[in-house]
């Protein structure tokens, strides 16, 4: 494919939204919206599913499986769900997640932007055998690592404590290294090259201009980094052991057997709550995305 | 591996007249900067990850069990028998490649397509995104399985819709796809993503091709593609990456079920470490993973010169 | 300089969130009950006081219903001895063994784990449980009120590895209104497979629902069937097969096959479009079979499920023809005592206490089995509701005639039934691959060669 670059303006202010211009007519058109939304009650529908029987009774729950609506509307679920086991309640779990989730994402982010600035901008030997290394890392499945690193970390007596999940993040992730590299690398390379003519250091180039112009990449990484954090369950369950420890994705888990009884309202219930951060965090940020957060990168 | 990176900055010519003493002090002063800036990833790869890699390729030559502390050295016996003596593990490759070159490219496409559709600050298209993104938060929870089979089921929403009576998740012909279309209506990450990628295109580009008289299609082709194109490599690579490595899906909803088509290869390689304890084996599986992983990214790394542009690329 | 501001505000209202999720984390307030129960700093404690306490770490899986009795008997058991403190680890089945295999490799197990009559073998041979014995024989661990028949699975060896916690059996149950509805007459309790498929083509024919649900080809029926007929699936050391003749097993499978083409069962395409739905999605329960077979600690949740005003029948498990009784009476679980475990004497006593004490059981209600000692099962007769009293009753009533308890599966067991038993047996089989007799000689061959490897 023929692709024909542009010329780099001289001046870079990238965050008006960025669309053709006649797009933004057939934006306006019922139809886009008639489209956009029929297909987005077919993406939900299943969402919608679950919060609709986390509202259903006992004895409803499986006889008036498909229905949207329940025919007697109970919070029940909610209430036995929260309760937990044996004392310890939801409250624990979230404020655990809550914990976990924030100061990993803080981590992850903060390290990844750093780390990708390096990768993507400075020239140093032995670069590319690091880049490919660290990619290689994502390439191992996760089940053979499990083991030796849970040697490792009970060995250092880390055992029920928060250090084997978030002491790893400060190299950040290799996924958001490389994602943040790539719109490092969209970043037409003269403004550094000027700055660092006028004697700017590769610290202040970073901070100056780079950090400011990756902005949606940044709150990409963050809400991803915090729903995959949130979501995640194995790392939890190998190296926090007491319940008081739990997060959510654990404790939910831990409802349902196979052989025994289970109930299921209070799965539903708590499934459909624990999304709501996860969803809020992205609301939240996502109109930044888009929106923008700021008009230029360098007038400031 | 490492020729496959793309070399970007290098074309980054120092301005002339400056000596070649200057040169040098530079590119040891662009070696002590870059390993600062790469250092809390290299402390966090050597002190947390590195063990457990070289311990894993080590256990690959061995029959450890996990629960069995005496194991002993089997040579490349665990390699040769995964392609000779175990036909449940070349029915796990296949299934896995299927997976890969089906769910990927339809689940780009849609992301792409999708993004490019709500990428306008207007507050309706907000909402459509937070729905378009909400299929993606719900993930492998226990809740997701007990969805999944209600909707697939022989009772479910889509026989009732089709008015048929098939069970989608049992018939060897439409499992996998049931979990692929899974993988597609789960596209919120990489519409995320785009998102992000267009977003950091300079308006002024459409503004001037739009003096110039170009039209939408033409702005999309000659602007808004060749710019993403880094972003579609990121996601490209990424979902190809992720795409070997699919596991929960398959685990909580089919289990490898029917006939082994939907045994994805991490699902094999956990029932082999995890079920019947033969970790060894299950070491020596991840490897071959990691090559086939390895080489496909390379390609797609290869290519990348043809059809990636980088902003900061100059001519 | 403005986006900088507005990153900076991003990371601080991110750094907000954290700290303030940081304070109920440091200090677990939410938690009155548990936090005399779950240890907090243990290793500080343990320094300062002369008596120190004793930390005891205990793991099981199950339910929420499973986890709020037994941390309740926890608290019970502590009360009793000021000087335990017992911290405890509870997941879902599938997180369990990850998570007990993972802790195994590190030489971190707990003192008591719940352990598995299909794992006890694995675990034993890899000698990571440790034998009680000698805690039976000065009494710390009181088993006089248990019968021999509810012991002998936790023997291996002749050492007790695990103390049974509930006693379980294979139940037929029968749909009675619609056994009524089609005018039929409910199974002798020695009934044989010939009935089965009789009686549920006959079901199916008259009502057009299937006669039985599903699952025949479950590896517990391949048990069952080689049980009944005085021999068992694998050899004494766990090496092979431990049947010579494969016909019965080639009768059997074309006898499921065969309801499965006529609709009188699920096939296998539907069953494993269900595979892991709950006990409540039973067919039985939601009216769709007149029949269906589950574990006895299973009629609870699917009397609960099913609802007032339906009629169910339990039966034992049909044989084959001229057979012994297809059931026998399984432990649901055990406790063991890790070979790991720091406090081996005060997990004896804890399982002791679970085992004895009738004010720990009325806490358990018998969620796991019907347990094992006489006293306890006496105390807790007046206490029970329906569903829980047709499950002692069951039990009572198969008691006399049960199969002697088969030996714990061998150490190849769930490698055989991933990788051979259903890959290669049976599911080419159903789904029309190959025939019955190719099957049975596809798992003597390939069963045999699993065997063999993972017994060195």
């Amino acid at each position: 494919m023929e692709t024909v670059s542009p010329t780099t303006p001289d001046r870079v202010s990238v965050h008006a939204p960025a669309k053709p211009l006649s797009q933004r007519n057939w934006m306006r058109t019922p139809l886009y919206h008639v489209l956009v939304a029929g297909f987005g009650f077919v993406m939900l529908y299943p969402i919608l599913w679950l919060f609709a029987s986390s509202f259903k009774g006992r004895d409803e729950i499986w006889t008036n499986i498909s229905s949207l609506i329940p025919q007697n509307f109970t919070i029940e679920n909610y209430v036995n769900g929260w309760r937990g086991f044996g004392g310890l309640t939801f409250t624990t779990f979230y404020a655990n997640s809550f914990f976990y989730a924030g100061a990993a994402t803080l981590l992850t982010v903060l390290a990844s932007a750093v780390v990708a600035y390096g990768f993507a901008r400075i020239r140093f030997a032995g670069r590319n055998i690091l880049f490919a290394c660290m990619l290689a890392t994502l390439m191992l499945p996760v089940q053979v690592q499990i083991i030796p690193q849970y040697i490792v970390f009970s060995k250092l007596g880390w055992i029920n404590t928060f250090l084997p999940l978030l002491l790893p993040r400060i190299g950040g992730q290799a996924f958001f290294i490389f994602m943040i590299m790539q719109f490092i690398r969209g970043i037409p390379k003269d403004l550094d090259e000027a700055a660092e003519m006028d004697g700017c250091g590769k610290g202040n180039i970073f901070f100056r201009i780079i950090l400011p112009q990756i902005t949606p990449a940044l709150i990409t990484a963050a809400i991803f980094s915090f729903y995959w954090t949130w979501e995640d369950f194995l790392t939890p369950l190998i190296y926090l052991n007491e319940p008081k420890l739990y997060t959510v994705s654990l404790a939910l888990r831990a409802f349902s057997d196979p052989s025994g009884q289970t109930d299921w309202g209070a799965i539903f219930a708590m499934s459909s709550l624990s999304l709501v951060p996860v969803f809020v965090i992205f609301v939240a940020f996502q109109r930044y995305l888009v929106e923008g957060i700021s008009t230029t990168g360098l007038k400031g | 591996m490492t020729e496959a990176v793309p070399t970007v900055v290098s074309q980054a010519v120092p301005a002339k007249g400056r000596g070649h003493k200057q040169k040098s002090k530079r590119r040891r002063n662009d070696n002590v900067m870059g390993y600062l800036f790469i250092s809390p990833w290299l402390i966090a790869f050597l002190a947390f990850t590195l063990i457990p890699i070289i311990a894993s390729f080590v256990l690959a030559f061995t029959n450890y069990d996990v629960l069995n502390p005496t194991w002993k050295w089997v040579g490349l016996q665990n390699f040769e028998r995964m392609f000779t003596a175990d036909p449940r593990y070349i029915k796990s490759v296949k299934a896995t490649f299927y997976y890969v070159f089906a769910a990927i490219p339809l689940r780009l496409a849609f992301a792409l397509a999708v993004a490019m559709l709500l990428n306008t600050p207007r507050r309706m298209v907000s909402s459509y995104r937070a729905a378009y993104y909400a299929p993606s938060i719900v993930g492998g929870s226990v809740a997701v399985a007990v969805m999944w089979r209600q909707i697939f089921g022989t009772d479910g929403l889509i026989n009732a819709i089709l008015g048929t009576n098939v069970a989608w998740l049992g018939n060897p012909n439409t499992a996998i796809w049931t979990l692929i279309i899974l993988a597609v209506w789960q596209f919120g990450s990489p519409m995320l993503i785009f998102l992000a990628g267009l977003k950091q295109i300079p308006r002024e580009f459409y503004e001037a091709a739009g003096i110039d008289g170009a039209n939408g299609w033409q702005q999309f082709w000659h602007i808004t593609l060749p710019l993403l194109t880094p972003i579609i490599f990121f996601n490209l690579v990424m979902q190809l990456i992720s795409g070997f490595m699919v596991f929960t899906q398959a685990f909580i909803i089919t289990g490898g079920a029917p006939l082994d088509t939907t045994l994805f290869y991490a699902l094999y390689l956990y029932q082999r470490a995890f079920v019947s304890l033969q970790m060894g084996y299950a070491s020596a599986m991840a490897w071959i993973l990691l090559a086939i992983v390895a080489i496909m990214t390379a390609l797609v790394f290869r290519s990348s010169s043809y059809w990636v542009f980088y902003g900061s690329q100059e001519e | 300089m403005r986006s900088r501001l507005s990153v900076l505000a991003m990371l601080l209202v991110v750094a907000a969130l954290v700290l303030s999720a940081c304070a109920p984390a440091v200090a677990p307030a939410g938690a009155p009950a548990a936090s005399d129960a779950g240890a907090t700093v243990d290793t500080t404690a343990a320094e300062s006081t002369g008596g120190e306490p004793i930390e005891l770490r205990v793991a099981w899986w199950g339910s929420q219903n499973r986890h709020d009795r037994t941390i309740a008997v926890i608290q019970q058991f502590e009360e009793l001895h000021p000087d335990v403190k017992i911290t405890y680890e509870f997941s879902s089945w599938d997180d369990y063994w990850t998570l007990l295999t993972t802790e195994a490799a590190g030489g971190n197990l707990p003192d008591v784990m719940q352990q598995d009559y299909a794992r006890l073998e694995e675990w034993v041979s890899r000698g990571l449980l440790s034998p009680m014995d000698e805690y039976a024989a000065d009494g710390t661990l009181n088993l006089a009120d248990v019968s021999e028949s509810a012991l002998s699975g936790g023997r291996l060896d002749g050492k007790l590895y695990g103390v049974n916690l509930g006693t379980n059996s294979m139940v037929v149950v029968i749909d009675a209104d619609k056994l009524a509805e089609a005018g039929l007459e409910a199974p002798a309790l020695d009934w044989t497979f010939a009935d089965l498929e009789a009686l549920a083509t006959a079901l199916h024919e008259k009502l057009g629902i299937w006669g039985f649900s599903g699952g025949l080809s479950n590896e517990q029926l391949w048990k069952n069937l080689f049980l009944s007929q005085g021999e068992w699936v694998y050899n004494e050391d766990g090496t092979a097969l431990g049947y010579e003749n494969d016909q019965s097993l080639i009768d059997y499978m074309t006898m499921v096959k065969r309801m499965q083409d006529a609709g009188v069962t699920m096939t296998r395409e539907q069953e494993i479009a269900e595979t892991g739905s709950s006990v409540e999605q039973n067919k039985i329960v939601t009216g769709e079979a007149a029949m269906t077979y589950i574990w006895s600690n299973q009629i609870v949740a699917v009397a609960t499920a099913a609802g007032e005003g339906r009629n169910f029948i339990l039966v034992p498990m049909p044989r084959p023809e001229g057979g012994a009784s297809a059931n026998y009476l399984k432990p649901s679980q055990f406790f063991s005592i890790t070979s790991q475990a720091k406090h081996p004497k005060e997990a004896a006593m804890f399982i002791d206490f679970f085992t004895n004490s009738v004010d720990a059981n009325k806490v358990l209600m018998a969620e796991r089995g019907v347990p094992v000692s006489s006293v306890v099962r006496d105390a807790l007769g007046p206490l029970l509701d329906v569903p829980q009293k047709q499950m002692f009753d069951y039990i009572g009533e198969v008691e006399p005639t049960v199969s002697k308890l088969p030996p714990p599966d061998v150490a190849g067991h769930a490698n055989l039934i991933t990788n051979v038993y259903w890959p290669v047996v049976w599911d080419p089989f159903l789904f029309g691959q190959q025939s019955a007799e190719e099957a049975a000689s596809a798992l003597r061959e390939q069963g045999n060669a699993v065997l063999a490897e993972s017994a060195q």
